[in-house]
């Protein structure tokens, strides 16, 4: 194991963050088996639950590493959009634009140009595919992230014996079901009285 | 020093106005907190969860039997149609002799992230209809929808034609193939089942930054600075702030609902094709039969005409009438033209038909 795990490291940043996760589980593991049997005759606490949960904590840290790879490359991307266009849009104002205005008319005018320019060029930036697909790909990491955070936050709610957010989400949907069937009775029953009073 | 003695000192002059106007801005002028948006007098006739159905009080007396119904869209409140007294598409119409009634959708919170299209058309938008008409004995009522809210009200026309007088689609979102508005282009790139499992209902947030998209230098720096110049001219400043305050108040919009309506209307385009589904019903536009008027903006930067205008010819009416207007899509609600054109050109065919 060891061998094949030094192989794996040297091999791509993936390996890498699947050996890690497996070392981090490993040891988790092995400590949580040593230091059970001992800890269960005297605790039943918080503490205890989070104990056994953290290695849930330790893969999502893990997994949000890789998460945030992702979006750095994709932010970068989208400042890098954002940049060359204001650049772009500028040269033109330059063109356009007296370099030092001398009255107030000449202000305003300076200022509409930049205006309309600035304004064209971004909205084409935003209206481009490779505006909508990077945005697209930024938000979907952000999610991710938060994705992370919310499994990190289930464990610790576990913890203290709280419904963690799968749970909630259960009762919300049962209520909504539930309230739906009760409306959609309701509201037949209202149009079969208006039907029956005619 | 000779290029100083060449600058007119009236660009001195306009900067120490300018920057006399910024520090006495907040003695002048309300703060948004501190304005009432609810202008035109209602009540509320019925409350169904978060939502509200406001019956306006008559200006004058009633001189049309069907009464009007008003689903407003999903984005923001509904106080845009009813923002200022000179600019109340509300109040214009109660001028004009109508009974209006608007449906506010409120602020769903966390519980409401399996509301969906179903609940929306078959339970809150028909619940307020049948109050109307049990209330106004009358067995058909006209209802007008505005901008995502036309989308739940040209489903709900199409599956309950035997209750709709009259249809208004107004800026109606439809077809979002069609649709050349970057929120279109963020929206078909949005990976929206992954959003809303991992958060639930759609964020302010996110609406926050597809406004921000829009016309980015107009609207984020060159309206502030016009709202600084003139802060003496009360009625610019409070049109200002009101418009300002319907801005920044987006409630979420219900996850599931968000879903549907990002994957039917702009990923894969059901609604006008006849393939989409409220609950278990399909959509058949060609079950819109009622008398139809659909109004569109030229300059509509968030529902494009392109993408409204396909409605008008999907339905199956033979009464029915496209109105399109040189403005964009709040000036078509909530400006001088919409007083002096687009309402009264409304009220015109509406009451021939009421």
């Amino acid at each position: 194991m060891q061998s094949k795990s030094s192989k794996n490291l040297a091999e791509s940043p993936k390996e890498m963050t699947e050996y890690y996760k497996h070392l981090s589980l490993f040891w988790t593991d092995i400590i949580h088996l040593m230091s059970s049997k001992p800890q269960a005759l005297t605790s039943i606490g918080p503490m205890r639950s989070f104990a056994t949960n953290s290695k849930k904590i330790a893969v999502e840290l893990i997994e949000i590493n890789e998460s945030l790879v992702g979006f750095n490359q994709y932010i970068t991307e989208y400042y890098k959009q954002l940049s060359n266009t204001w650049g772009i849009a500028q040269k033109k104002v330059n063109l356009k634009a007296p370099k030092i205005p001398q009255d107030v008319e000449q202000i305003e005018a300076m200022k509409r140009i930049w205006i309309d320019i600035f304004d064209n060029d971004f909205t084409e930036l935003f209206d481009s595919k490779k505006f909508g697909e990077n945005y697209g790909n930024l938000v979907s990491k952000e999610l991710e992230l938060t994705k992370h955070w919310n499994n990190i936050s289930n464990v610790i709610l576990q913890s203290v014996n709280l419904p963690s957010k799968e749970e909630i989400d259960e009762v919300y949907k049962e209520i909504h079901s539930l309230k739906k069937r009760v409306s959609k009775l309701e509201l037949e029953l209202k149009k079969e009285k208006r039907k029956n009073a005619k | 020093m000779q290029n100083e003695s060449n600058i007119d000192p009236k660009i001195i002059e306009e900067i120490l106005k300018f920057s006399k106007n910024v520090i006495e801005a907040p003695q002048l002028v309300a703060a948004p907190d501190e304005i009432n948006l609810e202008v035109t007098p209602h009540e509320v006739v019925q409350k169904i969860d978060k939502t509200r159905l406001l019956h306006y009080k008559p200006i004058i007396e009633t001189k049309h039997k069907t009464p009007l119904l008003i689903s407003y869209a999903l984005i923001n409140r509904f106080h845009i149609l009813d923002i200022h007294p000179q600019k109340s598409w509300v109040r214009n119409l109660l001028e004009q002799g109508f009974e209006v009634y608007m449906l506010d959708w409120g602020t769903p919170t966390s519980m409401d992230k399996y509301l969906d299209f179903d609940d929306y058309v078959n339970g809150y938008l028909d619940s307020s209809v049948e109050y109307i008409k049990n209330q106004s004995s009358t067995e058909k009522i006209s209802l007008q929808g505005y901008c995502t809210g036309a989308t739940i009200a040209t489903a709900y026309a199409a599956l309950h034609p035997e209750s709709v007088k009259n249809y208004i689609a107004t800026a109606p979102v439809i077809d979002g193939w069609k649709d050349t508005t970057v929120i279109s282009n963020l929206a078909k790139h949005m990976d929206v089942d992954k959003m809303v499992d991992t958060i639930g209902n759609m964020p302010p947030e996110f609406m926050y930054y597809c406004f921000s998209v829009l016309k980015p230098f107009e609207q984020g720096i060159e309206k502030y600075i016009k709202f600084f110049k003139n802060i003496d001219d009360k009625k610019y400043v409070d049109n200002f702030l009101r418009v300002e305050k319907w801005l920044g108040d987006t409630p979420p919009i219900p996850g599931e609902l968000f879903k549907q309506w990002i994957k039917d209307i702009y990923q894969k385009n059901l609604l006008i094709q006849n393939k989409m589904y409220v609950g278990e019903e399909l959509i058949d536009l060609k079950k819109i039969d009622m008398p139809m008027l659909t109004q569109v903006a030229v300059g509509d930067h968030l529902v494009s005409p392109e993408c409204s205008m396909p409605l008008h010819y999907a339905v199956g009416s033979v009464d029915k009438t496209l109105k399109i207007y040189p403005t964009g899509h709040v000036g078509m609600i909530a400006s001088s033209l919409s007083q002096k054109k687009v309402l009264p050109e409304m009220g015109t065919w509406l009451s021939k038909r009421s």
